[in-house]
């Protein structure tokens, strides 16, 4: 059985495992390095707890444990505030209009704004998982564990949620977005600048970035193309979040291009078709696969179960997942359909 | 004898001819009768105060006295950019440096700016063919600054050219081809003749506005910033032999320099000495080297003159000139002319 959960200073070897199996590019978002690990693993554990300071920004680390076996085997996020109390940034694609009345002419000219107006959205973020996972009902239960997270604790969290899809990367790991673009900046390749990204923050990197507007055309063809496109191996997230509701914008990352996805928190899939339900005992495995949560902030459980649902608000599930989620007969639930 | 001295209205045709001669590149004179007879009543208005000083164009044309013919033009515009805006990009740099990454990369940037505007041009250098040469070229070029010292209150302190930039033979400039083609729906050619003809407002409409980061540019685009045209090299010797320097300021079409120096600066200016005339009946050899040969100008607003002396003519007090030379210049005994050498004697 699937169990997510709040990640707890125990998972750090597991998830620095996960983190370093998935190349570079996941880095920037999870450190590598154990000391910035269990520092994320500690602020997000206060996070769940509510006993961060008052300036501390709360930052949700979530993990999918094997149930069976306590392995963990992936790990997800939520930033209640993108940027964390610093500067969030993005480019927006825009165009503007040259037009001549003298000559008669215009042109449609597309241009690269550096914006901060994602910055406090809440933001989905850290998604990790074994490779071979991704894609499975695990897969989906650790991205959508989030989405009843923010359901059940919807005052944490703003009236938007953002979530930043990888960009483009060739092959032998160039970041063709990146090359035209950030690398005359840095003189040093994605890689490094994203290793950079996830010691120091995003922010710190971003502000190195050229303040002014960048003219799409002047970019390289090939990136030109990246602009807004997904890495391939994101297709099961990118597919998986299009059906949750969320869809792309004008806004880009800085580094890659890759675009990023924006929803109305209400209008979320597994906030609008979840509901609390009371949790009984069924004696069968019979019944439709759901994923059901319950628990707050800490004790926050989510799994995959099969159950059977009564028309008085009550859904009745087999007792292993009692066990699983640590609840039992009374308690508040909440499902929504896999 | 050459003579300089403002342009009329009949040096129209032998003015059509020279600009048809030039072919493109150059901007401020097309072949365009229209508007050559407008630039020439521009200027005849300017000599004689019909117009307002900072609006003045002053044009001044080569006469071979004995062709009677008008073989070379140049001219000062009293101030830039203040009917029309005018556009540069400046050629700056943009650092981005952090200790903790050990970053620190700096990155040429063009910036578009009107920096120039209200500063004081020389402009429109155009020498027919069959007289290039003997030192003709630098008469043309330099009389411009025995004025500008004379007139100073009517111009700015500040004086720039602006050097024609690199293209190649079918008239491609890699700069414009990697930069401004990707706003103009247009060739090079046809940007740089609208330009020509005064229509600006264009650029202003069409043009990127936003700094532009040269490492996004082809390295054949970059190669071109600040360097001149072949043909141009010769012309821009002569100015730093001046005192001009490139000031950072490139064309926002083909990326050729702009140079610039202050009046009082600029080595015509300082090396100029003033005397009055003694009208000579000694018989005189004219016919001497570019280095020996000093400028000789009347110092009239209206009617000026310039031309070339042996050196030998200058006294301590005094210069002495053949009586036809004082006739080409409308001056008498007792005048006050000013001289200056006509080639740089390496004096500093």
């Amino acid at each position: 059985m699937w169990l997510v959960r709040p990640a707890q200073p125990g998972d750090l070897n597991d998830i620095l495992d996960i983190a370093g199996g998935q190349g570079p590019r996941m880095s920037s978002t999870l450190p590598k390095k154990e000391d910035a690990l269990s520092a994320k693993i500690e602020q997000s554990a206060r996070s769940f707890a509510g006993t961060n300071k008052a300036d501390e920004p709360k930052r949700f680390l979530f993990v999918l444990e094997e149930a069976s076996t306590g392995k963990v085997q992936g790990v997800s996020g939520i930033d209640a505030r993108a940027g964390n109390g610093q500067p969030f940034y993005n480019y927006r694609q825009d165009a503007l209009i040259h037009a001549s009345h003298e000559l008669g002419t215009s042109r449609r000219v597309e241009v690269l704004y550096p914006s901060h107006a994602l910055t406090d959205h809440t933001l989905l973020c850290s998604f990790t998982i074994t490779p071979e996972l991704r894609g499975s009902d695990a897969f989906e239960l650790l991205s959508r564990a989030r989405m009843l997270f923010i359901a059940s604790h919807r005052e944490l969290f703003t009236d938007q949620v953002v979530v930043e899809i990888q960009g483009v990367q060739t092959d032998d790991g160039k970041v063709p977005f990146w090359d035209s673009l950030g690398r005359h900046f840095f003189n040093m390749d994605f890689e490094t600048a994203d290793q950079y990204s996830g010691l120091l923050s995003k922010t710190f990197i971003a502000e190195l970035m050229p303040p002014n507007p960048i003219y799409v055309t002047l970019l390289s063809q090939a990136a030109r193309e990246a602009l807004g496109q997904p890495h391939t191996q994101t297709r099961a997230t990118f597919k998986l979040l299009q059906q949750e509701g969320f869809r792309g914008g004008c806004y880009l990352d800085i580094f890659d291009a890759g675009p990023v996805l924006e929803a109305r928190t209400d209008a979320l899939k597994s906030v609008v078709t979840s509901h609390p339900k009371t949790l009984h005992a069924a004696n069968t495995d019979d019944g439709e696969l759901c994923l059901i949560s319950g628990g707050e902030g800490e004790g926050f459980r989510c799994t995959l179960t099969t159950l059977t649902e009564s028309l008085q608000g009550e859904v009745k599930v087999p007792l292993k997942t009692w066990e699983c989620l640590g609840r039992s007969s009374g308690d508040k639930v909440r499902i929504t359909p896999l | 004898m050459l003579v300089i001295r403002p342009l009329q209205e009949n040096d129209l045709d032998a003015l059509y001819a020279m600009a048809e001669g030039a072919g493109k590149g150059l901007t401020t004179l097309p072949a365009d009768r229209e508007l050559l007879t407008k630039k020439i009543n521009h200027a005849r208005e300017t000599f004689n105060q019909r117009c307002a000083p900072e609006a003045g164009l002053y044009l001044f044309a080569l006469e071979d006295t004995e062709l009677k013919r008008c073989v070379g033009i140049s001219g000062i515009q009293a101030r830039v950019g203040l009917d029309e805006v005018f556009y540069n990009y400046r050629l700056s740099v943009t650092v981005n440096a952090s200790r903790e990454l050990d970053v620190h990369v700096r990155t040429p940037t063009l910036h578009l700016s009107n920096d120039m505007t209200d500063t004081t041009e020389i402009c429109s250098l155009l020498l027919s063919s069959s007289h290039r040469g003997g030192g003709t070229g630098l008469l043309l070029s330099r009389c411009r600054f025995m004025y500008l010292d004379d007139f100073r209150k009517h111009f700015s302190e500040k004086v720039f050219a602006e050097m024609r930039g690199v293209s190649d033979d079918n008239g491609q400039s890699p700069l414009w081809d990697a930069l401004g083609s990707k706003f103009f729906d247009m060739e090079f050619s046809e940007a740089d003749m609208l330009s020509g003809l005064g229509n600006k407002s264009f650029i202003a409409e069409l043009m990127p506005k936003y700094p532009i980061y040269l490492p996004m540019l082809p390295d054949a685009a970059r190669a071109v910033i600040g360097q001149v045209h072949e043909n141009t090299a010769p012309a821009l010797k002569m100015l730093q032999a001046e005192g001009f320097n490139f000031n950072g300021m490139v064309d926002i079409f083909d990326g050729g320099p702009v140079v610039e120096a202050f009046i009082h600066n600029v080595r015509t200016v300082r090396e100029g000495i003033s005397r009055h005339v003694m009208i000579r009946k000694k018989p005189l050899d004219m016919n001497v080297p570019a280095e020996e040969q000093v400028m000789i100008s009347n110092r009239s607003f209206r009617d000026f003159r310039v031309t070339t002396i042996p050196a030998e003519c200058i006294g301590l007090d005094t210069v002495s000139v053949p009586a036809e030379v004082a006739e080409v210049l409308e001056v008498e005994s007792g005048d006050r002319v000013r001289l200056a050498p006509l080639k740089d004697t390496g004096r500093r």
